[in-house]
């Protein structure tokens, strides 16, 4: 059974609506992406599943309808969603953000191992543990962002553009992360990506967005052998 | 409706309808009723300095008291004194303005609550100062004058002929107002309030625009203050008060601010509910007057002059059923931080 | 010399006040971006509670403890149904609505007690304690002592506990906050419950000095909208500096320099004011804000 069901999803913020229709699975222990380019509907996407943004059409995850559900509902019921902007608890010590991220917890042994493991995944973070996260540069941010969402031990991580603006190689890190995460944590994760070839180092299979509608969707060898993502997503 | 209301020759008819309305009005009412009319003339010039710089400029000023008492008490001094009518009017416009000129120049750069907070130290000095200088300001007690009366050949009884004389000036300043709001300096007004970088990005400097707006509404409760006292015949530490500030900016908002209708709106309402919330029951002034000002902000957040543009909301929202076009009052969002931004360019660091 | 330090103890007293309420204007600040001009109304009308039990024959300590969970219902019930409303739009409207609040809640406390001040029941005995050849009065050293384990407790709830922690994220960003799970409307709630405890120490500690009634902090919320604001609106421990300062320098340039009585001293901290937020526009203790473009 699909993990996460997303079916003739349409989203608006005001009038125009940014979703028309869009459908989509994730299984368990799946990574599944969304590509395309700036304004195509990738974090809309996400947002409507967090429970961000009002939609229609119906979201399952594990079963449950959660569409209307309000973020906070959703977020407990495992969905972790790192947002695009990171949003990090600036004046938050970048313990207390990882601290935060696992406040659904109730095991504090399991939650110190983690903050340990996270620490371990990203030696920057152990570096700075004491800061403000705002005092964090960007690559440093979003590592704190993706370790958040794991302290939460969700089922499924959400990540939006995780290489938004950070440079190439710092980025390459962060996925190596990821990937990280992935194979030892066995969470599943959607990953939404303007750049392709990152979001393939992780997922299995995506979709390609154009103005809210699906225009490609199929498997990693699939989509990489087509001449058109090549050129529009992978730099040719 | 609106395409109708636009036509010059409508227009021409509605404000002459208007101007008899207000020419015979005092004429055929009753001196408590004059009294009323010419009090909402009085605060509707107060309101509109308010809503210079509250609404249109959008810096908060909880301190227009301290503008208006200052305006009465030297009004009250010069008309006790027998000085020239004119002077005293002058006077009371001029000094304020300075005084309020001279505050803003120095707090001009302060932000929201702090620049607040200086303004609300205007009445909070004000008032103790009132009380200790009784020769100037008549103490607690207040200053009794009694002047403006109706000349003979009139043949009008005194509260018609400070009802004209009130509201001459009035509109006079009404009209100055509207100008000066719909002109280069209220696009300037306009665009400081939504972002001061832009506005020094175009040239202006919000600054020198927020001096401006606090001289202009100083000037403007100078003003009312005279027409307090040609009406009321009367001023004490109470006009300077700051409970006087804060119910200025709620009937601001009542209203409707950055409108010059939603201007007279407001002094109707400031005016008008404590005299009928007295009426209902003396001792439940206070009960009646908060939930009403809480009721008017839960259904009309932008104010009293957008009742017939929510009507027609409404009724599109109700002809229209599924997908309704209401445009979200400011802050309808059902918790903090629910409302969301479409997919934003942003590259952060 | 006595003089003066007595002065000084009695500034700090009333300074203490100022800073009970401060301390709440400055935790719903934090919590919901906005200002309440009615924390002093809300608080009145929670001492007003006491006040009725009192009179009904409840002893006072219970009395308080009643009151404190009337405050916390209350407030979090006005944050949850009127003010939630007005959260995260135009500050002027959310302003105003607390503006309405306040003559709504005065109105209601008048209706039910009237406007006549009324005798309070005092915690402390009235009497004066001899230190060193000062005279202090017990009520004096026993709000200061309050003021200072409140601010304690605030502390050790804020930096040591898992509420204290949801409520630190959800100031600072409270749309990625329900992202982690916190149940972000419950937690406005409280943060609206809490700040309405505090302002109800400062109402039960003032009461038997100004005699109870609906107005009766109307004068202190204007001294701890300034101390709020002086310690730069985000630092709880800068508004009781300041709302200390504040009581301390009323007091005696009230009592030191001539020209200035007991009515004119309230200008001397707003002038002090005055100078210092042009000075430092972020207040003594408030960081600097940098607005993006």
């Amino acid at each position: 059974m699909s993990l996460l069901e997303l079916e003739d999803v349409t989203a608006s913020y005001g009038f125009a609506p940014v979703l028309h229709g869009v459908s989509f699975h994730l299984g368990v222990n799946d990574a599944a992406g969304i590509l395309g380019a700036n304004g195509a509907g990738k974090t809309t996407t996400l947002r409507a599943i967090s429970g961000m943004v009002p939609a229609t059409g119906r979201i399952r995850f594990d079963g449950t309808d959660i569409l209307g559900m309000s973020p906070d509902k959703i977020a407990r019921m495992g969905i972790a969603h790192v947002p695009e902007g990171r949003g990090t608890l600036g004046d938050l010590t970048v313990r207390d953000n990882l601290r935060v991220g696992a406040y659904t917890r109730r095991d504090r042994k399991g939650v110190a191992e983690d903050i340990d493991y996270c620490l371990e995944l990203f030696p920057n973070l152990q570096r700075r543990i004491g800061s403000n996260a705002s005092a964090l540069s960007g690559g440093e941010q979003q590592m704190l962002a993706v370790a958040r969402a794991f302290m939460a031990k969700p089922r499924v991580i959400l990540l939006d553009e995780a290489s938004l603006g950070l440079a190439p190689s710092t980025a390459r890190r962060v996925y190596d992360a990821i990937r990280r995460l992935r194979s030892e944590a066995g969470v599943s994760m959607v990953v939404v990506e303007q750049n392709a070839a990152l979001a393939f180092s992780v997922v299995s299979h995506a979709i390609v967005l154009e103005t809210g509608r699906i225009s490609i969707e199929g498997s990693k060898e699939k989509l990489m052998g087509m001449d058109e993502v090549r050129r529009a997503y992978l730099g040719g | 409706m609106k395409i109708f209301l636009a036509r010059p020759a409508v227009r021409i008819a509605i404000a002459a309808a208007f101007m008899v309305l207000f020419v015979v009005a005092p004429l055929v009412s009753t001196p408590f009723l004059n009294y009323q009319f010419s009090m909402i003339a009085v605060f509707a010039v107060a309101l509109l300095g308010l809503n210079v710089v509250m609404g249109y400029a959008g810096q908060v000023s909880l301190g227009q008291s301290a503008f208006l008492g200052l305006g009465a008490y030297i009004a009250a001094y010069g008309v006790s004194h027998d000085w020239p009518i004119s002077v005293v009017f002058v006077l009371s416009c001029v000094i304020p303005a300075a005084v309020g000129m001279l505050v803003a120049l120095a707090a001009a750069r302060l932000r929201g609550l702090a620049l607040a907070m200086v303004t609300i130290s205007l009445p909070i000095i004000g008032v103790p100062l009132a009380k200790r200088f009784p020769e100037f300001t008549g103490g607690s007690q207040g200053t009794t004058v009694s002047w403006l009366n109706a000349p003979g050949w009139s043949g009008l009884a005194d509260d018609q002929w400070r009802y004209y004389v009130v509201f001459v000036i009035a509109a006079v300043l009404f009209v100055l107002g509207r100008n000066l709001v719909r002109g280069r300096i209220g696009r300037a007004f306009a665009i400081v309030k939504s972002n001061e970088a832009v506005a020094l990005s175009m040239g202006i400097s919000p600054y020198r625009y927020k001096v401006l707006a606090f001289t202009i509404a100083s000037l403007f409760g100078g003003a009312a203050g005279f027409l307090y006292v040609a009406i009321v015949q009367y001023t004490s530490p109470e006009t300077l008060s700051f409970a006087t500030s804060i119910n200025l900016v709620a009937a601001m908002v009542i209203g409707g601010s950055a409108s010059i209708l939603g201007t007279i709106l407001g002094a109707a309402y400031y005016i008008v509910v404590p005299v009928l919330a007295g009426q209902v029951d003396s001792t439940r002034t206070a009960l009646i007057s908060g939930a009403l000002l809480l009721a008017v902000l839960f259904l009309l957040p932008h104010g009293l002059v957008s009742l017939p543009r929510r009507i027609v909301q409404l009724v599109n929202g109700i002809r229209r059923r599924g997908r309704s076009t209401v445009i979200d009052p400011p802050g309808d969002n059902t918790a903090r931080g629910t409302a969301v931004e479409p997919e934003s360019q942003e590259q952060t660091q | 010399m006595a003089y003066f330090i007595q002065l000084v103890v009695e500034g700090f007293a009333t300074g203490s006040i100022y800073g009970a309420l401060a301390l709440a204007i400055v935790l719903v600040k934090r919590a919901t971006g906005l200002v309440n001009f009615a924390q002093g109304a809300m608080a009145v009308l929670a001492t007003f509670v006491a006040f009725g039990l009192t009179q009904a024959g409840v002893p006072l300590i219970l009395a308080m403890a009643v009151a404190f969970a009337f405050a916390f219902a209350f407030g979090a019930g006005v944050e949850r149904f009127v003010v939630r409303r007005f959260e995260g739009g135009d500050p002027d409207t959310a302003v105003v609505a607390t503006i309405g609040l306040l003559v709504f809640i005065t109105g209601v406390a008048a209706l039910i007690w009237g406007y006549e001040p009324r005798q309070f029941p005092s915690l402390f005995p009235l009497q004066s304690i001899d230190i060193f050849g000062v005279f202090v009065s017990v009520r004096s050293l026993g709000t200061i002592i309050v003021l200072v384990v409140v601010m304690v407790l605030l502390q050790t709830l804020f930096r040591l506990t898992k509420l204290g922690l949801a409520m630190r994220a959800v100031a600072d960003n409270p749309q990625s906050a329900a992202l982690s799970g916190l149940p972000v409307s419950r937690l406005l709630m409280v943060g609206w419950g809490l700040a309405a405890i505090l302002g109800t120490v400062a109402g039960v500690l003032v009461a038997p000095q100004l005699f109870i009634s609906p107005g009766m902090l109307d004068f202190a919320l204007v001294y701890a909208l300034a101390a709020a604001i002086l310690g730069g609106l985000d630092s709880p421990i800068g508004a009781v500096v300041a709302a200390w300062f504040i009581g301390v320098v009323e007091n005696l340039a009230a009592a030191y320099i001539d020209v200035i009585g007991n009515d004119l001293k309230i200008i001397v901290p707003f002038l002090a004011m005055l100078i210092i937020l042009i000075v430092r526009p972020e207040g003594l203790f408030g960081r600097k804000v940098v607005v993006r473009v």
